[in-house]
């Protein structure tokens, strides 16, 4: 049976697993911005703002059904060079956004003389319209190019592909939940801290990839001139190399100017984000004010 | 601006980007009538075989199957090195067509990358006038 199938190409396996690791990667580039920002309401008792999440969430899923259908059945396609500068520029201002919101919500636990949970409440009442961007351009942001791949599988003469392709986004979606699971039972004190810092990490990586496809269109300069290449140093195409893929947005052959722009927002950001609070704007009382003190 | 509207004009301006990079399909029917040349090229983990190696300028359909075990990507690279055009994500098993206007004589260059990492394995591709 296997030599049967064998000799039309890559076998069953090969076919589920490539798929596989496409809808794992793809999954977790998609997911898991989004997730943090779940965390982040449910964790200041802020559910209530969970449908600016799904709302983008469903902008971005339609953008991208609605693309694959227009090329399954119309007589034009989207190049692959014009979805890669839809995904630079819409990753490009997910990080724009999500860069000013982990900055806003630091000034406003800070404004808020320490009291984390009132600030990200108070950061997040303002933010309806920064939630439904950022969940809507961090799953939106490579929709024209999964809908252009995804008209591939529709024209598949097997199913296995669609079948790994599904196994794969079913397991970017069980880490992404796992993830979840564990942020939601990290103390509270923490929580904020911890996370901001993964979503920087995260916001990095979205940035790098932005630049890169930038590159690859030509918008910007230094296609060639690759940092480092560290492919052989892991396998990057088991599920784990997909993985860190995935959740950091990292590529082992990086740019010259997609390392430089990611270390540098790594440390700039990074940098504002964990100083010490500035001066709350209103007047604190003594023991906060001696409080934060003694935290820095 | 409400959260919707908003919503509602980024989807435009993606889709408006998206479709400025709209091309016409060429339909698999025409194909053998002369629409331009097509090439098909077979990617496997360790080759990139290229059917015909040169073209006269006009359009070119690349069909890339893959045939290996890692997923691919095709790139055409133009004389000056600049990406002409690409498809990513090729699963094992599944064909892709990438049709490009390959407007100016010269050597260009398509390049499969499996595992989709680094510069890929490269073929020259002559564009004639």
């Amino acid at each position: 049976m296997t030599d049967l199938l064998a000799a039309s190409g890559p076998d069953v396996s090969a076919q589920l697993l490539g798929s596989g690791l496409i809808g794992l990667r793809e999954g977790l580039e998609a997911g898991i911005v989004v997730m943090i920002l779940i965390a982040f309401l449910v964790k200041s008792d802020r559910r209530d703002a969970l449908k600016w999440v799904w709302l983008g969430v469903g902008g971005a899923i339609a953008v991208t059904v609605g693309v694959f259908l227009a090329i399954l059945y119309s007589a034009y396609s989207v190049s692959g060079l014009a979805a890669e500068a839809v995904a630079g520029v819409a990753s490009l201002l997910a990080v724009v956004i999500v860069t000013s919101m982990v900055l806003w919500m630091h000034r406003a636990a800070a404004g808020l003389s320490g009291d984390l949970k009132a600030g990200m409440s108070k950061a997040l009442e303002t933010g309806a319209l920064a939630i439904v961007m950022l969940s809507f351009l961090a799953v939106g942001r490579e929709g024209v190019e999964t809908g252009l791949f995804m008209a591939g599988y529709a024209e598949a003469t097997t199913a296995w592909p669609l079948v790994g392709l599904l196994i794969g986004v079913g397991g970017a979606a069980a880490i992404t939940w796992g993830m979840y699971a564990g942020a939601v039972r990290i103390n509270l004190s923490k929580f904020f801290t911890y996370t901001g810092v993964f979503l920087i990490v995260v916001a990095a990586g979205i940035l790098s990839y932005g630049i890169g496809a930038l590159q690859t269109v030509g918008w910007l300069p230094g296609l060639g001139q690759h940092a480092f290449d560290i492919s052989t140093w892991i396998n990057w195409n088991s599920w784990y190399g997909e993985t860190v893929q995935g959740i950091f947005n990292i590529t082992p052959t990086p740019t010259v100017l997609q390392l430089v722009g990611w270390l540098a927002y790594l440390s700039i950001v990074l940098t504002l984000f964990l100083r010490p609070a500035p001066a709350p704007g209103s007047p604190a009382t003594s023991a906060n004010r001696t409080m934060e003190r003694s935290t820095t | 601006m409400t959260p919707r509207s908003a919503a509602a004009v980024l989807a435009a301006v993606l889709i408006g980007a998206g479709a400025s990079g709209c091309a016409a399909k060429e339909s698999a029917t025409d194909s053998a009538a002369g629409a331009g040349t097509e090439v098909s090229v077979n990617a496997t983990d360790t080759g990139c075989a290229l059917s015909v190696a040169e073209a006269t300028v006009g359009p070119v359909t690349f069909a890339v199957t893959n045939n290996g075990t890692k997923v691919t990507e095709l790139y055409v690279y133009g004389p000056g090195g600049g990406v002409v055009d690409e498809v990513e994500n090729i699963s094992p098993g599944l064909k892709r067509d990438l049709k490009v206007e390959l407007a100016e004589p010269g050597t260009y260059s398509v390049a499969c990358k499996p595992g989709m990492v680094g510069d890929g394995i490269r073929a020259d591709f002559t564009v004639k006038g």
